[in-house]
């Protein structure tokens, strides 16, 4: 690799040009996050956040809520949620990139009109699968019992037991699209000529999936992946407003339990602590992306 | 030239001092559909009586709202008066939202005319943060034709509610229909059952708190109420009520109207929420104060009194299904005696008891409909749930 020299203006005008986006990133993104951590790290709640010169009080707001049973549970939940949000639609989302790229008449038409699930707002999604799980009056379980599958409809975020697996459904609907979408973009950046000569060789069709499309579709599966997992990682207002963390945790993410600790119950500092706790989540997997990334590229280079 | 630019600014300095525009007033409020238009009413009557200040009402979310002003508390956009759920009153009034107005309040001649439990919530550490702007508590809705077809009385004790229970289930139908969603609105639901068994709040722990979530759970574990109830808000059970899928529902009079248009043509009434040893019920409604941060105190007051006059209250109130929280617009008319329907909440609501006040009552609330759900949901027995709630509580008020 070439490496550019500079003359010593040159440099001083590279700064310059830097500035606007160092202090753009620093208003907008380096304060919330100084703020939010310094927060977590002070005592403010209902009785002293107009008060002047809050008290430090350590590490406490992170004892307070590592101590508590509502933490470790929205972890969990969440890494579940995320994990299962991330197979569903990244399988289903390759099954489809892949029908959709086999060349048959209208198929750009109808990949376009799947496309509109992820456009939908997903409180509407939310308010839709809220409906069509209700165990009384909702559509799957019609299907179940009128079939004849189970006798009795199912209470999906009614019962702890399922009630998770009722947003990862929801929420593996929306991303499903998303995943289908850059999926294909990868696909068909793949020269079909690959195939072809693979063809005349003899691969099967399962040989040139696993020697052809997946070495050569995995930057854009990285990708995927990742945007994926953190998208689903935070996610919010789905379950806010399909089961609000409930029945009793059991949907509780960190997202939610923060935002109950701000908003409803005022412990200000203890809500900033549970929203550093996912940021550190997400700061761990972006690393360990980067580094990927990276391992990849000294690979082929 | 300067001189005639100088004499046509002096003019137009001058004009702006007659003619000078009325102040805007912001008033945040929660309420969506139906109530919103009588409130409509009371903002135009006051912009039409006098011409210092504009009201303007702005609509958000009850949650939206909240989030709200606890982004404004940080140094955000607040409105001049702010509009809260009554137990929340005392948190806010805490943080600082609301200016203090004792002294207004002292030489205002609605002064001393207010029901003891809303006026109170108002308060904090002795100062006054507002006015109650209405009240309102929970009462049984039933549905008159399937408790004729199913040969039962409306229930008076939960003793009879039990079996009415068994004869109004059937496929399709669940006898009650309350709310026992795990915020505000549930811990709201489940206090009249709470208190009706001779609990109180500050000991959760007591058989008698046990009996209260037992007799709940066990509604649900016979399949007379539907295990759903654990994500229904007040709305949520109404729609229930109205399409026919619940035989009965506890809820407010602010649903009155939402009930009589999604199903004119049912047959239904009210009774008291059945009771084990003493009727009860629990003291609902919002107040407003006006905000630390109004630049027009004196007119955002002045919108306050236009409000809680006599007869602006009356007005308002028997347009909106709601209750005058001062007791002379109570007593001083008939109509809350002599209306079919609001009758049987009047009665009601004299048995109302208050939440709180106190500043901690967010994390009290969240103890209590955190029990509430794990007992419906069977995660834990209520007799756990409850002793969990009781620890949370303690700690709540320790600190």
């Amino acid at each position: 690799m070439r490496r550019a020299t500079y003359e010593k203006g040159d440099r001083g005008a590279g700064y310059l040009w830097v500035l606007p986006a160092l202090a753009f990133m620093i208003a907008f993104i380096g304060y919330p996050l100084a703020y939010n951590l310094v927060l977590s790290f002070q005592k403010v709640d209902v009785m002293n956040i107009k008060t002047v010169g809050k008290p430090f009080i350590g590490i406490g707001n992170y004892r307070e809520i590592f101590l508590g049973d509502v933490l470790s549970t929205s972890l969990t939940n969440t890494l579940l949620f995320t994990i299962g949000c991330l197979v569903l639609q990244f399988s289903i989302g390759l099954a489809l990139a892949l029908y959709f790229t086999t060349g048959f008449r209208l198929q750009v038409r109808l990949r376009g009109l799947l496309t509109v699930a992820w456009m939908v707002p997903s409180t509407v999604v939310a308010l839709l699968f809220k409906f069509m799980l209700s165990p009384s009056c909702g559509i799957l379980n019609y299907i179940i019992v009128g079939t004849g599958i189970l006798r009795e409809p199912i209470g999906w975020l009614t019962s702890s037991s399922t009630a998770l697996w009722g947003t990862i459904i929801a929420n593996t609907w929306i991303g499903v699209p998303f995943n289908m979408i850059l999926l294909t973009a990868g696909i068909s950046g793949i020269p079909g000529e690959l195939y072809e000569s693979a063809a005349i060789d003899g691969a099967t069709g399962a040989q040139r999936f696993f020697r052809i499309t997946v070495p050569l579709l995995k930057p854009a599966m990285y990708a995927v992946l990742i945007l994926g997992f953190v998208y689903t990682f935070k996610v919010f207002d789905l379950i806010y407003v399909m089961t609000n963390g409930g029945p009793v945790h059991a949907t509780e993410v960190l997202s939610t339990y923060a935002y109950k600790l701000s908003f409803e119950r005022f412990h200000f500092s203890e809500g900033a602590a549970a929203a550093n706790v996912l940021f550190a989540c997400l700061f761990l997997v972006a690393l360990g992306y980067l580094r990927l990334v990276r391992d990849d590229e000294e690979i082929h280079a | 030239m300067k001189r005639l630019l100088l004499l046509s600014f002096a003019l137009v300095l001058l004009a702006g001092l007659c003619f000078a525009e009325p102040v805007e007033i912001k008033v945040w409020h929660y309420w969506g559909g139906f109530e919103a238009v009588p409130f409509q009413a009371v903002i135009d009557g006051f912009n039409a009586s006098q011409n210092k200040a504009h009201a303007v009402a702005q609509y958000l979310p009850r949650e939206e709202l909240n989030r709200q002003y606890t982004i404004g508390l940080a140094g955000g956009n607040l409105p001049d008066i702010a509009m809260v759920d009554n137990p929340d009153h005392a948190s806010y009034a805490a943080m600082g939202l609301f200016l203090d107005i004792t002294d207004r309040v002292k030489a205002w001649e609605g002064n001393g005319k207010f029901f003891e439990g809303p006026w109170l919530s108002c308060t904090y550490q002795g100062k006054v943060y507002g006015v109650p702007q209405n009240s309102n508590c929970l009462a049984l809705y039933y549905n008159v034709d399937m408790l004729k077809a199913a040969g039962v009385n409306p229930p008076a004790t939960w003793d009879e509610l039990a079996a009415a229970a068994k004869k109004l289930t059937k496929p399709g139908v669940y006898a009650l229909a309350i709310s026992a969603i795990g915020n505000e609105e549930g811990t709201f639901q489940y206090l009249p059952w709470l208190l009706s068994s001779g609990a109180t709040i500050t000991k959760l722990d007591s058989p008698e708190s046990v009996k209260s979530l037992t007799f709940l759970t066990n509604l649900v574990k016979n399949g007379f109420m539907s295990s759903e109830v654990i994500n229904w808000t007040q709305a949520d059970a109404e729609k229930q009520f109205a399409t026919g899928r619940a035989a009965m529902m506890v809820n407010g009079p602010w649903n009155l109207q939402a009930v009589q248009t999604d199903a004119p043509n049912m047959n239904w009434y009210l009774a008291k929420i059945p009771k084990d040893k003493k009727y009860t019920s629990v003291l609902g409604g919002e107040n407003m104060g006006i905000t630390a941060t109004s630049q027009y105190p004196n007119e955002a007051w002045a919108f306050l009194k236009y409000m809680s006059g006599t007869s602006v209250m009356e007005t308002y109130m028997t347009t909106s299904g709601k209750f005058p929280p001062r007791s002379d617009v109570m007593n001083g008319s008939d109509f809350w005696k002599s209306d079919r329907l609001l009758k049987v909440f009047a009665d009601q609501m004299q048995y109302a008891m208050p939440r709180g006040p106190h500043p901690r009552w967010p994390d009290i609330s969240n103890a209590i409909s955190t029990a509430l759900q794990e007992a419906l949901s069977k995660t834990k027995t209520p007799a756990q749930a409850l002793k969990d709630a009781q620890g949370k509580v303690t700690k709540a008020l320790s600190n």
